[in-house]
């Protein structure tokens, strides 16, 4: 009990002594604040994008091959007028993968144009329309909220029909179902059957709030779906227990073969996967983070350092008090404690404060870009450990060296 | 400040390296590969970094608290090393190093703090 009343004294004389002294304590602090702020924010901001990016990546399909013309990442020698002369996926490619891949769950043929969509006297420009097969369903991830998927019916004898983007039917339609109802997609009437469950702004794209779904067998009275402007592509997935690798050997195989290339030649297709966009995006955070790293542990160093100083100036101002409080019977852990707890609430509050602005950065960031940017429970904690372990490291010094004053000494001191 | 024992060369050798091995972790406390690893490990890893500084402080002023510090220390170290499957022999043989050398010299320490 002594203990803790001794510590809860020594914890007043800290507080008093940092209100006493309101522009130095202000001054002292900042450092850390602005310390904690560049490291927590280049946390939050680089946390909350690779979430981001990991969501969308899962609603592409983290186990799906995507056959394409052109790869997604490419080499440094990277020999691009090879691939000019590639030929685009075709749709009877889909059947004969569906024919003959062991490793596929499923597939479907996707192309995607930009239209227009009317609906009365609304009207919305360059809208994404997706015209796929109808397996597509089970190779996207999606959700719908209000009505169905394409029937296989519908999807063979390619009727008008549509899946809208959950912000698309609430722009057509704002007070009614838009369910049964038809829209105009570049003149032609296509009744929409089905809305998407709203899922947000996506990092890489491509979200499909704003999307038209329609049958690819439709589609061919729209577009040119052979026309390479509409990214022809074929997506698989693979069964469940096969790796993405098993299902890329397979396919390679087999799009040589469908391909009729020649053993000595090299693949006309590229086959690309998800992993390869977060590949991409891990290394470039891995950057950010250091970069943000290293710019907040040089502003921590300099916060340290001010600490630290203040401290020492705390110590020699309140000498001849360290003096008269040792001579009525002070210990030195008394003393100890007293200057720590002193250098551990200014560089705690400092921390908190810089945490306060990350938190009302996030809140206005998160708005403006309608991105989910928050801020984590692991960049709080670590925000309260660095300001504790700042305080603690560049406050023992100067406490220290206060415990250990000799009490004749420091009362003759002025 | 008292100094009244006078510190073996050793003693003073050992402790700024063991600055130098602070100033080089501190920054690690805070790095992204130790925040990968999960939400407590920077508090934990920075209690040591801040333990094994307090540590040599102590022992730089010839005080037995220094050095029972840093046994305490050094269990906490390997221990999270240990479940961190990145233990390091050459670093357990520098650090029972330093806690051999300064077991030579506890009985010349002080008592108080």
């Amino acid at each position: 009990m002594i203990v803790f009343g001794l510590l809860r004294e020594s914890i007043s004389f800290a507080i008093n002594s940092l209100v006493g002294n309101k522009l130095r304590t202000f001054l002292s602090l900042l450092g850390i604040t602005i310390g904690i702020f560049a490291i927590i924010i280049v946390f939050t901001v680089v946390d909350s994008l690779e979430q981001n990016l990991r969501k969308s990546v899962q609603s592409l399909g983290d186990d799906v091959v995507f056959v394409q013309k052109w790869p997604w990442t490419f080499g440094p020698n990277y020999p691009w007028w090879k691939y000019m002369n590639r030929p685009v996926p075709d749709y009877p490619e889909l059947n004969q993968i569906l024919e003959k891949c062991d490793g596929a769950q499923s597939a479907a043929f996707l192309a995607s144009a930009r239209i227009t969509v009317k609906y009365k006297s609304s009207s919305i420009e360059n809208v994404n329309i997706n015209c796929a097969s109808h397996q597509y369903d089970l190779v996207k991830n999606f959700e719908i909220a209000d009505g169905r998927y394409f029937t296989e019916i519908e999807s063979a004898s390619g009727r008008p029909v549509a899946v809208i983007g959950d912000v698309l039917a609430k722009a057509l339609f704002p007070n009614q179902n838009p369910i049964g109802e038809s829209v105009k997609v570049n003149g032609a009437k296509v009744t929409v059957i089905g809305v998407f469950k709203k899922e947000g702004e996506s990092i890489l794209g491509g979200s499909v709030d704003t999307e038209v779904l329609v049958p690819i067998n439709y589609a061919r009275s729209l577009v040119d779906i052979r026309s390479e402007d509409l990214d022809p592509q074929i997506l698989v997935r693979a069964k469940p227990g096969i790796t993405n690798d098993d299902l890329i050997d397979e396919l390679t195989g087999l799009m040589r073969s469908i391909r009729k290339l020649h053993p000595r030649s090299d693949d006309n297709f590229a086959l690309n996967q998800t992993s390869l966009i977060s590949t991409q995006f891990d290394s470039l955070f891995g950057v950010v983070g250091i970069v943000g790293w290293v710019i907040g542990g040089f502003s921590i160093l300099v916060g340290g350092f001010g600490i630290a100083n203040i401290m020492f100036v705390s110590v020699k101002e309140r000498t001849n008090i360290i003096g008269i409080q040792k001579s009525l019977g002070a210990k030195n852990y008394f003393i100890l404690s007293q200057f720590l707890f002193e250098a551990v609430f200014l560089s705690l509050i400092g921390g908190v404060i810089g945490l306060l602005i990350v938190f009302l950065l996030t809140l206005a960031i998160g708005d403006s870009i309608g991105m989910d940017v928050s801020l984590s429970r692991s960049n709080i904690i670590l925000g309260f450990t660095i300001s504790i372990l700042i305080g603690v490291v560049s406050g023992f010094v100067p406490a220290y060296g206060a415990s250990q004053l000799d009490p004749v000494e420091a009362i003759r001191s002025n | 400040m008292q100094s009244a024992l006078k510190r073996p060369r050793l003693i003073s050798i050992i402790c700024i390296l063991g600055f130098i091995w602070i100033v080089f972790s501190f920054p690690s406390v805070f790095s992204p590969s130790i925040k990968k690893m999960g939400d407590w490990y920077p508090a934990l890893f920075g209690l040591i970094v801040a333990s094994s500084f307090i540590s040599y402080i102590g022992v730089w002023h010839m005080k037995r608290w220094g050095v029972q510090l840093f046994i305490i220390t050094f269990f906490m170290k390997e221990t999270l090393l240990i479940l961190l499957e990145d233990l390091s022999y050459v670093g357990i043989a520098f650090s029972l190093f330093f806690l051999i050398s300064m077991l030579f010299f506890y009985r010349r320490m002080d008592l108080n703090l």
